[in-house]
């Protein structure tokens, strides 16, 4: 997966808290206080909608295999009862992991069964999915 | 014994003369491989240069071989750089590395400022895509390269590349990952037809992969690691993927209008731009990119969390080629 919002701030921290080698302190260092203060921005934004995305995310998966399941088979009921748990991202993320591994296994089956109207169906969720995980770039100024 | 004791030992003994070394200074130029600016006073003289060093974590497992032989091949033919020494082994600053001559007065634009090359962007467009097509216009049978390069058969160039970040996507991915999935089997059931001929493909040719003079002037061709003999139509489409653009749907690569880069890079390379062709490997793009993210994502974790860089390429492209993924399955159904 793409790095947790705990594994950003983590690392945000980690980068900065050695002291660089003396070639590594100048052009290079700058460079890296930049990246960093732009990750703790995206990281607001991960912070702010992360949760909602996967809390979202998951229950759409559900209603999804579970729709699908008489034609498709019972194993993507089973995998729509992957819980969110605490609603930790930890926690939403195990969650989703099941989910998403019986979505790639319809999507299959739907590919494979020319099911047009369900595989319409399942892209159009993909564009919503990716929108929900969205982060935003903020127009940076050139140099 | 710091670094720069260690390159002036090696300097001394490579050209068996006295070098000092002076102004090492490492420079930001993403994971893939550490890059150190630096002067060497070898017989009076001044050399600027530049020391690239594997990392111990990169963003992809690449042929520091076939990159330095890549700026072999170029320097002289477009704006490369003079490669110098490679060490393989590198053993003597601890990791392989190369070393090559140093192009002042030139900056890097990041793909992810707004307008990036100001009122400059149709010259610099112009010489972008220009150079570009000068690569592909080159028999690799002529270049050190190709002597060294595994040239597959055109019919399978796409399987080749497919395979290749397919596969890295299945070892490093740590997240399902259904869109791109469901990209890699759709660029399986309508492969491309083939290229007219197969060329030297940079393999990472894009916006921020070069020095220009901030004047309209490329001075400098980077960032060689991915380089292979392939598909040409490879690089094109990754230049003007829209993750480079950074949201100006006018331009391709925040520089031309998409018909006018194709134009150019046409012309000069003496091939034509298939249009199904490229919508093929433009869709390819966005995988080989998920691809490098992934794996991007993966040093992250397994290197403690201490490079930005890779962050940002795990994290933010990640999800940005998502969504020109999942943006581009709609329009081929017409469903956008």
């Amino acid at each position: 997966m793409t790095p947790s919002l705990p594994d950003i701030l983590l690392g945000n921290f980690l980068c900065m808290a050695e002291a660089p080698p003396p070639e590594s302190a100048g052009e290079f260092m700058a460079g890296k206080v930049g990246v960093v203060a732009l990750l703790s921005l995206l990281a607001a934004q991960e912070a702010e909608r992360g949760s909602a995305a996967r809390v979202w995310e998951n229950a759409t998966l559900r209603a999804l295999l579970n729709a699908a399941a008489p034609d498709y088979g019972a194993h993507l009921a089973e995998a729509a009862r992957a819980e969110d748990g605490d609603l930790s991202l930890g926690s939403l993320d195990r969650a989703n992991a099941t989910l998403r591994r019986a979505l790639i296994a319809l999507h299959e089956a739907v590919e494979a069964a020319g099911d047009v109207q369900r595989d319409h169906a399942i892209l159009r969720l993909y564009g919503q999915m990716a929108h929900a995980r969205r982060l935003d770039m903020p127009p940076l100024p050139g140099r | 014994m710091t670094l720069a004791e260690r390159l002036e030992r090696y300097l001394t003994r490579y050209w068996d003369t006295p070098t000092e070394v002076s102004n090492l200074s490492r420079i930001p130029g993403g994971a893939s491989r550490e890059t150190y600016r630096f002067d060497a006073l070898v017989k009076g003289q001044t050399r600027p240069l530049i020391l690239r060093r594997d990392p111990p974590g990169s963003l992809s497992d690449t042929d520091r071989r076939l990159e330095f032989l890549a700026f072999q091949s170029f320097h002289g033919r477009a704006p490369v750089p003079e490669p110098i020494v490679l060490e393989a082994e590198g053993t003597e600053l601890e990791r392989p590395f190369f070393i090559m001559s140093r192009v002042d007065g030139g900056a890097a634009a990041s793909p992810f400022t707004v307008d990036p090359y100001g009122e400059h962007a149709q010259a610099i467009g112009e010489a972008f895509f220009g150079a570009l097509g000068a690569i592909a216009a080159v028999d690799p049978s002529e270049l050190p390269l190709g002597a060294a390069a595994v040239s597959p058969d055109p019919a399978d160039c796409w399987r080749v590349a497919l395979d290749e970040w397919a596969s890295v996507i299945e070892a490093d991915e740590q997240h399902p990952q259904p869109i791109v999935r469901a990209t890699i089997r759709r660029l399986r059931r309508a492969p491309p037809p083939p290229p007219v001929a197969v060329r030297v493909v940079h393999g990472d040719y894009r916006t921020g992969n070069f020095l220009h003079d901030g004047q309209g002037k490329i001075l400098a061709l980077l960032d060689w690691e991915m380089a292979h003999i392939g598909d040409p139509l490879e690089d094109l489409a990754w230049a003007i993927d829209p993750l480079w653009s950074h949201y100006d749907t006018a331009r391709v690569a925040g520089m031309l209008p998409r018909a006018e880069a194709l134009d150019i890079w046409s012309r000069t390379s003496g091939l034509p731009v298939d249009a199904a062709a490229l919508a093929w490997w433009e869709l390819f793009s966005a995988v080989k990119g998920q691809a490098i993210w992934t794996s991007a994502a993966r040093e992250y974790r397994d290197g403690g969390f201490k490079d930005p860089v890779l962050a940002i390429s795990g994290w933010y492209t990640a999800r940005r080629h998502d969504e020109i993924l999942a943006e581009r399955l709609m329009r081929l159904e017409g469903l956008s």
